[in-house]
This record gives C-alpha cells, structure tokens and sequence, in this order.
C-alpha cells in the first residue's frame, strides 16, 4: 500500500475511535481512492463494526439479498459504503438459490429479518437457461411461451413478496451472453439470443413500472458499462456460483446504494462548481471570454461535455450554484460573449464570485437556498480548493475532478450522488422555483411589515387528498424534507399509495402559489384517525414557503378535517432532530396544549377542538375541494 | 513479500499480522472458512498482480502454501 494509504488507514481508525465519524467518513473514501483494493473494504467494514453503530450516530437499513449465486461476498462492500453513506446497512442473507422458497414461504427468514429493501439478484443463465445455454434447442419452437412463462414467474414473485412486505424491491435484469451460438448471425435465424435477452428485460421493466415500489437494477447496463469480460470471473462462476468477479463487486454495491441513500433522503440536492479549469479550461480574469478553453476542439470539447452534464443535472431538479475566485466582470462576459457557453446564469440559482475561501462561499449558497451543506456536493479542479472545503465543510461531499477534462462527466455521476427515486413536475423547473423565490424575498425586504409583505405576495394555498398524480411528489417530500418537518418519518410511494387509499387516513398535499408563479406541491399531512383523536402522523413544508403562514392553513384544515371526522381532539407530536427546529414550536404558537414529553417518542402535543380550533390566517386564499372555492 | 502477505492475511481474516507465521493455517483460523478462502485467494491475486488456477487455490491451506505458490507465480 502506498504511504497516503496508510496515512488514511491510521487516520480512519483513529477518528472512529474518537466517534468522529464524518471526519472518519473522509478518512476512508481517501483510503478507497488512494489505494484501492478488495481488502480495503474489508478493513473497513471490520472497523466500523469494532465501534457501536449508535455511537457513529450511523442509521440503520435492514437490506435482504436473494439471489440465484453466491452474492455474499459483495457484503464488506456494501457494508463499507453503506458507512460512507452513515448508513449502518444490516444485512439478511438468504441462502444460495434459496429465493423462491423464501418468497413464498410467510414464516421464513426473509419476512422475519423485517428488511426495508430487498434485493433479487437473480442471473439469466441461472433462471432462464432457455435464453442462454438452452437457446439453440429451443430456437426452433420459438421463444413467446417462454418469455410468457417467464414474465408469470416473476410476477408471481413479485406479488408474492408485496402481500407479506412492503419493503422497496431492486431486482436486477439480465445481461446478454457474450457468446453467441450463431456467432455474428445471431438474429438472422430466428429471435437473436441478444433480442431474446432484451425482450425479457423488456417484460421486466413492464412489471416493475405497474408495481409499486419495484425498481429495476440495470445490471446488464452495468455490465456493459465495466464490460463483460471485465465483469466475470468465470473461473469463479464455475468453481463457486460466484459470477461477479470481486473488483466488479464494489461497482455493483454502489449501484445499489444510490438506491438506500435515496430512500433515507441522503439523495444530493445541489452542486457547487468552480469555473477556471472546471467549467471551461483556463483562467479567464488571464485569457479573457474568448480566450478560454470551450468549443468544438479538445480540450474545448471535453468541457462543453462536461457543462451539458451539468446542465442534465439542473433538467433533473439539481440546484446548480458557483463557487469561483474571480473578478465577476470577467465571469459575467464569459457567459455574454462566449458562444460556447452551454450553462447561463439563469442556470445558477445562486452564485459566489470572489475572493474568500470556497468555505465560506459554500456556507452562504446554503443559507442563501435554505439547503443543509450536507446535500451539496463541490466539484473544484483544484486539490487545495478541495481540501479547504473538506477541512471547513467536512460533511460537503467533494469532488476532486481528475487531471483531464474528459473524465470529469464520469467523476461527476460515477456514484450518483443526484440519484433519487421519484422524479415530479416540480423537479424539472426547480431553478425557476428559487429565483422566484429570491423576487419574493426582495419584496419582503422592501415592505414594512410582515402582512403587508404577505398581502402584496397574494399567496393561494390549495389543499388537496393525495392522489395519483401527487403521490410520487408526496413520498419525495417526506424522504427529502429535513427541516420543517414534525416527525421525519421517510415514505415510500407505496407507503403513502396505501395510507392515501385507507379511510382512517387522511393524507393532504399542498400547492402554493402566488404573484411570481406557482410553486407546485410543497406540503404534506399525512393524518390518522384513533376514535376521537385526529393524529397528525407527519406535518411537513419546503424551506422555500416557510414564514408565509401557509403552516396556519395547514393546521386550520386539519381542524376542519377532524370536525368533519367526529374527531375531538387534533394530536401532534415534535421529534426534535438535528435539522427540525424551525418545526419546533409549530403547535405551541398556535395554542396546542403539551401533554407528554417522551426521549424516543418526543414531544406530544394536543389540540381540544371542542374548546378551539385554529384559525385560517387573513391574506392567504385557501382552495380546498370540499368547497371548491376560494376562501 | 513476506509482509506483504502476512498483511493481507490479517486484513481478511482478521488475525494480527504479527501472529501469523509457518503454521498459520486454515485448520487452526476459525474466520478462515471456504468462503474467506476465496476471499484471501482473490485479495493475492489483486495485490499481486497475479491469477491462481483452481488447483492452486485448493492447494493453499497454511501461510507457507501461500508463500509457495506465489514464489512458481512471481
């Protein structure tokens, strides 16, 4: 190993030892990229589980993998980058080829592990010989049947699994085989073994898209990415049911923890990237607008590649912001006169040109979108840039871009720290979102009080019953929403399906608009009725609507939902977190009664409605579809 | 090598390397199992830069086989 190598390894056990785990977190991912190896992660994972996860403040998934080989030696990894992750990732191993049986079986050990995600690592040429070692045999019959009878089965599966879990699925699809019987005529006499595989993939991806909850693992894209002979390791695969060659493993564990960071809302929201070098090569305030490299020729091309990933990323719903030691004037005619330039200043939601530290720069575009530093990511060329943003920002996740422009795409997605889950109108046009919540901002600087700012602001808030075109937003909110958020409880789509379609529920999405436009879904009640009590289960509203008094629409509806109920009595409940104040005294200030104070539970609060009820608050127009009118 | 081998060892199947000589094998290493075996086979072969044949990869039961086998391979 090398010397940073060792240096990180000793730093890493050192500050897990002193329970420091984010700078541990560091520690280890330079260890990874320093000297990379199987046995890091095996170090790691060892380590971690020497030290109490509690203490680590680690939170835990429980994480079931069946499959249809040996995929147990994909653990260290999975259980070390889970720890990058600060997830304490617990996992229930089935036995080898044991998947249906515990599928089907309620009592097995499956279903008794409880766990939160499960894997289906199933391989084609094991389940699917038809389609791999059996192809020419059967090529002649014709494949329909089969693929039929291979969509039932795993239908079956998938259904058998949903009436005893509602643990989100990841089921990997099929790679085509790398040999094929009839060589370069495959697909000339009859259905190609290539098709046959795709049209199974294809029938895949139709069953996963009509269940909840079910994602597929694109592992044949996987594959194709690393390449299959990379892939394999076909001794192995003979001599222990073990086709994954170990240095494929750990890219297989990260393509599964953009899934688990994404169901504990660790999905990133923003990235802050740097200019000279990054965005364009060279050092503008020295070479000028024009004279910067971007354009058609290398190394102009690489970055023009590399700023139309970004700008995907900002298509996606990803907040972009700049972080750049400039004189803004240079910057400013970069992006006027360079025809080159694919990202505009309205592609920013904010940004930081000037001199002082990166640090400080990143702390103000936090403060500045109401985003936590932990779900920003910093992409900088410059290795002392990134070391001061690590040392000042430990929990910022850095990306140091390599030496050539043409690798900075893949730094920037390898690990699909942007990946999330849900995907909502509101996400495609986030960036139009925040400046207009920097016009509304520049209002309330201008008026002289706090009604008039609301009044001149006209907000409309409509409250609507969860539906079908709201629920993907409505999960995303609660995996996403860290700070005005009572309970922070995490949901799936198919959690929130299911409370949404049961009575004793009450689940309420909120739209707000007003005069710059309209900010789409931004508030979730999710609400459960116990006889007399109207228990609110989560209350929750973005950052950018917050101290608008949409919370006191929200609570007066709430009352009118539990007069409507019989409910006598409206509960909620604060479980404080590191990120939740700004919720903390939600039910205090509007006149909610404390009834117990609980460590794990958190605080309960009660409402009497037969004595009060809270008001709807002057200056807002509600819609509620009851009346359908504009309060 | 010698070190290299012995710290390899320690990382897969949790021993101290200091402790690991001749005798070190797989009948007195409790973590060292069929599945730690493969473990360790592959961990030598990244490190090393080398790939094992079946054969050799039953062959391996003791520290010394290691050594062994490695010495034909480098």
């Amino acid at each position: 190993m090398t010397d940073a190598g060792e240096q990180a390894r000793r730093l890493f056990e050192d500050m897990l030892e002193h329970g420091e785990t984010v700078r541990a977190i560091q520690a280890a991912r330079r260890l990874v990229t320093e000297a990379p190896g199987l046995r890091q992660w095996t170090f790691i994972r060892r380590a971690v589980e020497r030290v109490s996860a509690e203490r680590l403040g680690l939170r835990k998934i429980r994480v079931a993998l069946l499959s249809s080989f040996s995929i147990e030696f994909i653990h260290d990894a999975l259980i070390a980058q889970g720890f990058l992750n600060e997830l304490e990732v617990e996992i229930y191993q089935a036995g080898f080829g044991q998947f249906r049986q515990e599928i089907l079986d309620p009592a097995s050990g499956l279903y008794a592990s409880k766990p939160q995600v499960v894997v289906l690592a199933l391989d084609g040429p094991r389940l699917f010989p038809f389609a791999y070692a059996g192809y020419l045999q059967h090529l002649s019959g014709g494949f329909d049947q089969l693929l039929e009878g291979a969509e039932r089965e795993i239908e079956a599966w998938l259904g058998g699994f949903r009436t005893q879990s509602d643990a989100t699925v990841l089921i990997h699809n099929f790679a085509p085989s790398p040999w094929r019987p009839w060589g370069v005529l495959d697909d000339r006499v009859g259905l190609g073994q290539g098709h046959l595989v795709a049209s199974l993939n294809e029938r895949l991806d139709r069953l996963s898209r009509a269940q909840r909850g079910v994602y597929v693992v694109d592992y044949a894209g996987l594959v194709s990415r690393v390449g299959s002979e990379r892939w394999h390791d076909d001794r192995m695969d003979h001599y222990a049911q073990a086709p994954i060659a170990q240095s494929a493993l750990p890219i297989l564990a990260c393509e599964y923890m953009k899934y688990l960071r994404a169901l504990t809302g660790k999905t990133r929201k923003c990235v802050v990237l740097d200019l000279d070098n990054t965005l364009w090569g060279g050092v503008v305030g020295e070479v000028g607008a024009m004279g910067i490299e971007l354009g058609p020729q290398y190394p102009g091309s690489a970055f023009m590649a590399f700023q139309r990933a970004v700008l995907d990323l900002s298509r996606r719903g990803i907040l972009l912001a700049l972080a750049s030691k400039n004189n803004e004037g240079d910057v400013r005619e970069a992006f006027a006169r360079n025809p080159h330039m694919l990202l505009k200043p309205e592609h920013f939601a904010h940004m930081e040109i000037h001199w002082g530290p990166k640090s400080k720069s990143l702390e103000a575009i936090a403060r500045k979108l109401n985003i936590g530093l932990e779900h920003m990511v910093f992409a900088d060329d410059s290795p002392i840039e990134c070391e001061q943003v690590r040392s000042a920002c430990p929990v910022v996740t850095v990306i140091q871009l390599p030496k050539q422009p043409e690798q900075y795409v893949r730094a920037l997605l390898e690990e699909g720290l942007f990946d999330g889950l849900e995907h909502s109108e509101e996400d495609g046009k986030r960036a139009e979102l925040y400046q207009q919540r920097a016009q509304a901002e520049a209002m309330m600087a201008e008026s002289g009080s706090l009604d008039e700012f609301l009044r001149n602001l006209e907000t409309e808030v409509a409250l609507v019953p969860v539906d079908g075109t709201s629920l993907a937003r409505v999960a995303q909110l609660t995996q996403k929403t860290n700070q005005f958020t009572t309970t922070t409880r995490r949901y799936t789509e198919a959690d929130v399906s299911r409370y949404a379609s049961d009575p004793v529920w009450s689940t309420t999405a909120i739209r707000v608009l007003d005069r710059f436009g309209d900010n789409g879904i931004v508030g979730v009640m999710l609400a459960r009725q116990d006889g007399a009590v109207l228990d609110v289960d989560s209350f929750l509203l973005s950052c950018r609507v917050i101290g608008r008094k949409v919370e006191t629409v929200m609570l007066a509806h709430l009352c009118d939902q539990a007069k409507a109920r019989a409910a006598r009595r409206l509960r909620g409940r604060i479980i404080p977190t590191k990120k939740n104040e700004p919720v903390r005294d939600l039910y205090a200030r509007h006149g909610f009664q404390r009834v117990t104070v609980d460590e794990t539970s958190g605080e309960v609060w009660e409402l009497d409605l037969e004595q009060q009820r809270v008001e709807y608050p002057q200056w807002l127009a509600v819609v509620t579809p009851t009346d359908g009118r504009k309060a | 090598m010698e070190e290299q081998v012995k710290r390899i060892m320690a990382d897969v199947l949790d021993l101290d390397d200091g402790a690991i000589d001749e005798n070190t094998g797989r009948d007195n290493v409790d973590a060292w199992d069929s599945m730690k075996h493969i473990t360790l086979c592959l961990a030598l072969e990244e490190e090393f830069k080398v790939s094992f044949e079946v054969q050799e990869i039953e062959t391996i039961t003791t520290y010394a086989d290691v050594l062994d086998v490695l010495r034909q391979k480098l």
